[in-house]
């Protein structure tokens, strides 16, 4: 859709691409910052990328 | 200043420093290793803060921080374990530091009872020691410290590359080469 790799998505946002990576795998939960930052790259809510899971990490 | 130059001068500091701790064993200075220890470490700072295309962000500082912390705890833990038998050892060593005593001290000096009484070495001669005999056994506890600090330095690389895995840092996809 924004026809956009890992590697400039991660430099728009000032992040790794192993960052944007490990995002994308849930592997790292971004901070609200960053998970703003992202959403408004988009131009989208912030709840339309990420969803808020209940269960516990550890 | 490229991160690859940091890491060769670090190597270049490095032997630097090894050579500084020969000569200070060389000459029984150990000033000089602190000293110059200190200067590789600040030089190296220095260095550090000049490093132009270093990418730290905030998934690289999590994992920094998680590594940092695990290795305090687990150390703290270690390094009180090891100071509590060291002061085992030392509740139980004589008096600290032995200077030797003088051989005559005189009509009721302390070690009166002690002289001999032939001519020959007595109990007062035999239980002296050569002077430094207290600090040379001192420099022998920074072998355990120095054990401790190398401790200290894996557990962090082993707690770092733990917490890397974990926040998928050598993940792959499809578009990775």
């Amino acid at each position: 859709m924004h026809d956009l790799t890992q590697e400039a998505l991660a430099h728009e946002l000032g992040v790794t691409r192993q960052t944007i990576l490990a995002i994308e795998k849930g592997k790292y939960d971004p901070s609200l910052d960053l998970a703003f930052r992202i959403a408004r790259y988009f131009g989208v809510n912030i709840n339309e990328i990420f969803i808020y899971d209940e269960t516990p990490h550890t | 200043m490229k991160q690859n130059t940091f890491y060769i001068l670090a190597g270049i500091v490095g032997l630097i420093e090894v050579g500084a701790f020969w000569l200070s064993v060389k000459y029984l200075m150990p000033l000089l290793i602190s000293a110059v220890f200190i200067a590789g470490i600040v030089l190296l700072y220095g260095a550090w803060r000049k490093i132009t295309d270093r990418q730290v962000d905030e998934r690289a500082t999590l994992i920094n921080q998680k590594a940092g912390m695990a290795t305090f705890m687990v150390f703290w833990v270690i390094f009180f374990a090891t100071s509590l038998g060291s002061a085992v050892i030392g509740l139980g060593a004589p008096p600290f530091p032995h200077f030797p005593q003088p051989p005559d001290q005189g009509p009721g000096g302390v070690n009166e009872s002690l002289r001999p009484l032939g001519d020959g070495p007595g109990l007062v001669n035999a239980s002296i020691r050569a002077p430094g005999d207290g600090l040379i056994r001192l420099g022998h506890f920074g072998y355990l410290q120095l054990a401790l600090l190398f401790l200290m330095f894996f557990l962090y690389v082993g707690f770092r590359i733990y917490y890397a895995r974990k926040y998928g840092e050598w993940e792959t996809d499809e578009e990775q080469d």
